[in-house]
């Protein structure tokens, strides 16, 4: 399963970098696309801004086919101040930015599944899919507003997984 | 030694999208899709002369064919089986309302509303229309040209009907896809613009005519052809005619296969009907959706390859290394 949750970061990133290339993160010591996987950083106190976080939760398998399912929910959480030039008074538009780059960056709404940990990736023989993402209401910290979309992300296990 | 095939589970779709190709009336010549030279189509991009009708939902397939036993012997016990009808229909509702959507949901004429003339009387199909111009040589599916004082009557954004004027024809009228079937000859002049297929959205004006947003169905304008503005459709619950279209639904699945439904004769099984859903499931009465119902009859025809009786064709196209 961590290859569909690999290949499933890896797409909306290598989206996200063409959507909004502006969208980046300084992360030890390197630029990287605004997009990060919660699991695999150091433990942090408070999530960054105006940055797409995967958090991994719920896991539910269909064993009963030909090839087992995995169904893998994931929360994408993001959420921003606006910027300094406007006060933070533009956080409302900031965030819908947001909402839009995550729409956009989620269709379509497969990626092929490629294990990478191999060297170089692998590509493998099934495709990775997911359901349309479901957005909870905003909400509002001090001057901070952040929201979570709730995706379903499927795959079929392969031989040797 | 890395996998070279998997077993595929049962497709997994997420929607279903709709195609839609005229069937020439006067020859009953359907469209056939081949999904060996044509199965691997962009979906936003159907070969020609498939249109795309947009995502539907609620998509039904009701294979009502019979069969039934021969008996034999005492006590009767079956031989063997006979095919005694052939039949199938078919059943979806709309996403978009378009005039193929609204046309092929309708079990009669689907009418364009023409633009009023001043001062014409009132009428339920769009009262005595502003006169046609007559396109110029050089005209293309996407371009109409026309004299500077006819292209002044257009507007950015409107709609344009683009055909022959009626003449007293008889039979099927309409191109490229025949919009009614007149037993007697009629008067109105604009009659088969009003119910032509033949339709496109303006979306500029210039001194030497006007720009289309999307091609015209039926491709350059013919002979004879002259353009009318449109206000919008109309139908008709009741009339003699049925609508008849070649169809293709497609679903894809997850992993990239296909399964193809073609159905190369489908008319319109009911009068037009609407499904309203609300937005909001904890607010009924709120904003709803409302979408065209179709429900379609198939009707047969002779595949050429063992001259067999059919009324629909299933395709797959399994996805790349599934296990078959």
């Amino acid at each position: 399963m961590q290859n569909a949750k690999d290949s499933f970061y890896m797409a909306l990133r290598t989206r996200l970098a063409t959507v909004n290339p502006e969208r980046t993160i300084l992360l030890r010591g390197a630029v990287r696309p605004g997009i990060i996987v919660e699991e695999a950083e150091a433990p942090m106190s408070q999530l960054p801004s105006d940055v797409f976080v995967l958090r991994w939760l719920g896991l539910g398998t269909d064993a009963e086919l030909p090839a087992t399912m995995a169904g893998e929910q994931c929360e994408i959480i993001y959420q921003t101040c606006g910027t300094q030039s406007f006060g933070g008074l533009d956080r409302g538009r900031a965030l819908s930015e947001m909402d839009e780059e995550l729409l956009t960056t989620i269709e379509p709404y497969h990626t092929p599944k490629i294990n990478y940990e191999a060297t170089p990736p692998a590509t493998m023989l099934t495709q990775v899919f997911w359901d349309e993402p479901s957005f909870a209401p905003i909400a509002i910290q001090r001057d901070r507003l952040s929201r979570t979309a709730t995706v379903m992300v499927y795959s079929y296990q392969e031989q040797g997984e | 030694m890395p996998a070279t095939w998997f077993q595929a589970p049962a497709p997994v779709a997420r929607r279903v999208r709709a195609y839609f190709a005229p069937v020439n009336r006067s020859a009953q010549m359907p469209v056939l899709f081949d999904p060996a030279q044509q199965g691997r189509f962009s979906l936003d991009a159907p070969p020609a002369p498939w249109i795309s009708l947009g995502w539907i939902q609620a998509f039904v397939r009701k294979p009502l064919s019979k069969s039934t036993p021969l008996l034999t012997g005492i006590p009767a016990a079956p031989l063997e089986q006979v095919r005694e009808t052939l039949e199938a229909q078919v059943s979806c509702e709309f996403l978009s309302w378009t005039k193929l959507t609204m046309a092929l949901a309708t079990g009669s004429q689907h009418m364009n509303v023409l633009t009023a003339a001043s001062g014409a009387a009132p009428s339920g199909d769009g009262a005595q229309a502003v006169p046609a111009v007559t396109p110029q040589s050089g005209s293309n599916a996407t371009l109409i040209l026309l004299a500077s004082s006819d292209a002044a009557k257009f507007q950015a954004g409107s709609i344009v009907a683009v055909d022959v004027d009626n003449t007293g024809q008889t039979g099927y009228v309409g191109s490229p896809v025949s919009g009614a079937y007149v037993r007697q000859a009629i008067t109105d002049v604009d009659y088969i613009r009003r119910v032509t297929f033949n339709v496109a959205l303006v979306s500029a004006v210039s001194n030497s005519g006007l720009t289309l947003a999307e091609p015209l169905p039926g491709g350059a304008p013919g002979a004879g052809a002259k353009v009318q503005a449109v206000a919008g459709f109309v139908d008709r619950e009741g009339g003699s005619f049925y609508q008849e279209w070649s169809a293709l639904f497609v679903m894809e699945g997850s992993q990239g296969e296909r399964i193809f439904f073609h159905y190369p004769r489908l008319q319109s099984a009911a009068g037009a009907e609407e499904t309203v859903m609300p937005l909001n499931s904890k607010h009924q009465n709120g904003q709803s959706r409302v979408t065209l119902n179709g429900r379609f009859i198939a009707l047969p025809v002779s595949d050429p390859l063992d001259n067999e009786r059919v009324a629909c064709y299933r395709s797959f196209l399994p996805a790349a290394n599934a296990l078959v």
